[in-house]
């Protein structure tokens, strides 16, 4: 499976009405390019953060479903954010990890995912929902059969694929439908 | 090992600090309702207020740039957040103040106990200690180092003008603030 096909998935498989939080690189360019929406939110620099950051949220909002797309080496670089995740039981955040093996963004520099075994991590800090997989079918499925979190699916990739998506810029725009959308989507809960 | 003792944390022995009750009282009339960040000695009846209080969200971190992402998340959901950490955090977490906060302009009540002031016995922090307000001026953020002010009008202005200019703003202690 490939980037490309790993966030299309994702990106089609989750409910419209998820709020997605993805990490720095190109994960959120390509997100951005190809899934550009209101119910987004692109970390753009602090590497490492988009899990933390939607386990803010998903405390902040417990009516609404927060999908976390972050990388192996992104989660790697503040890896405690799972022990917290863990300790705070959100049943609305599902946390998928894009694991390349690698510094995908950078120049393809190995991470330390193929030792780390992430899954098993994730279950060890008290994750309810885990699941590896590598192909397309496997992600949809895993992404369907997630029912109460918080939720983790390592999905395994190749390296490589397009790396000249345009950069999200508008941060107070994004920043302001993002609030609109949580706002008018979570109305009533 | 369960030994079957109950083990009460964070109990200050009862010892309490009017000032920093006054505070707490503030931070919720100004709208606060979640908090994150990494203990300090200097701010621990602030912490102990937030764990004693059901109408603020308190979630602990293990590393100040957690608490940052935490409190970034909860501000998109609605919430208003203090992050607290000691001085030394700050650097560890200022990347992601300028890379995430900063850009996105979102507004948190960062509580920052400043070690490696006048008297301080630690030399860890006698490096960091001269440099926190140059650190915060070279972001050109806002901040201000709590001297006996009175705390109303120091907390209510702090916050009017974190939502005016909706940036991080940053309150100092030094050692011994809280008596």
């Amino acid at each position: 499976m490939k980037r490309q096909e790993a966030i299309e998935v994702i990106m089609a498989t989750i409910n419209p009405q998820d709020a997605v939080v993805s990490t720095a690189g190109l994960i959120s360019r390509e997100i951005f390019e190809n899934f550009d929406s209101e119910r987004n939110i692109y970390v753009p620099g602090s590497m490492g953060l988009a899990s933390s950051m939607g386990l803010g949220l998903a405390i902040a909002c417990p009516s609404k479903r927060v999908v976390v797309v972050d990388g192996d080496a992104s989660l790697l670089m503040n890896l405690g954010s799972i022990v917290t995740i863990g300790n705070k039981q959100p049943k609305n955040l599902l946390h998928i990890v894009v694991d390349n093996g690698a510094y995908g963004s950078c120049n393809e520099e190995k991470s330390m995912s193929d030792t780390a075994h992430l899954n098993i991590l994730a279950l060890g800090v008290g994750y309810q929902y885990v699941r590896i997989v590598s192909s397309q079918k496997d992600l949809r499925r895993a992404v369907i059969e997630f029912e109460q979190g918080p939720g983790f699916i390592l999905a395994k990739i190749e390296l490589g694929g397009r790396r000249d998506f345009c950069r999200p810029l508008e941060l107070t725009t994004t920043k302001i439908r993002f609030m609109l959308f949580l706002k008018q989507s979570t109305k009533g809960n | 090992m369960d030994t079957g003792d109950k083990i009460t944390f964070n109990t200050l022995a009862g010892e309490r600090s009017g000032k920093a009750d006054h505070m707490h009282q503030l931070f919720i009339e100004f709208g606060v309702n979640f908090a994150s960040g990494v203990p300090c000695g200097v701010l621990r009846h602030i912490i102990k207020n937030f764990d004693d209080d059901a109408t603020v969200l308190h979630v602990p971190a293990n590393r100040e740039s957690e608490a940052v992402g935490l409190a970034a998340g909860a501000y998109l959901g609605g919430k208003t957040s203090i992050v607290y950490m000691q001085n030394s955090g700050l650097f560890a977490a200022s990347n992601d103040i300028a890379s995430l906060l900063v850009p996105y302009g979102i507004p948190i009540f960062f509580v920052v106990s400043h070690r490696g002031c006048e008297g301080e016995d630690a030399i860890q922090h006698l490096t960091t200690g001269r440099a926190t307000e140059a650190l915060i001026q070279s972001f050109d953020l806002p901040f201000t180092v709590f001297e006996e002010q009175n705390l109303e009008t120091l907390i209510g202005s702090m916050f009017e003008e974190m939502h005016k200019v909706t940036l991080p703003t940053f309150l100092l202690l030094k050692r011994g603030w809280h008596k």
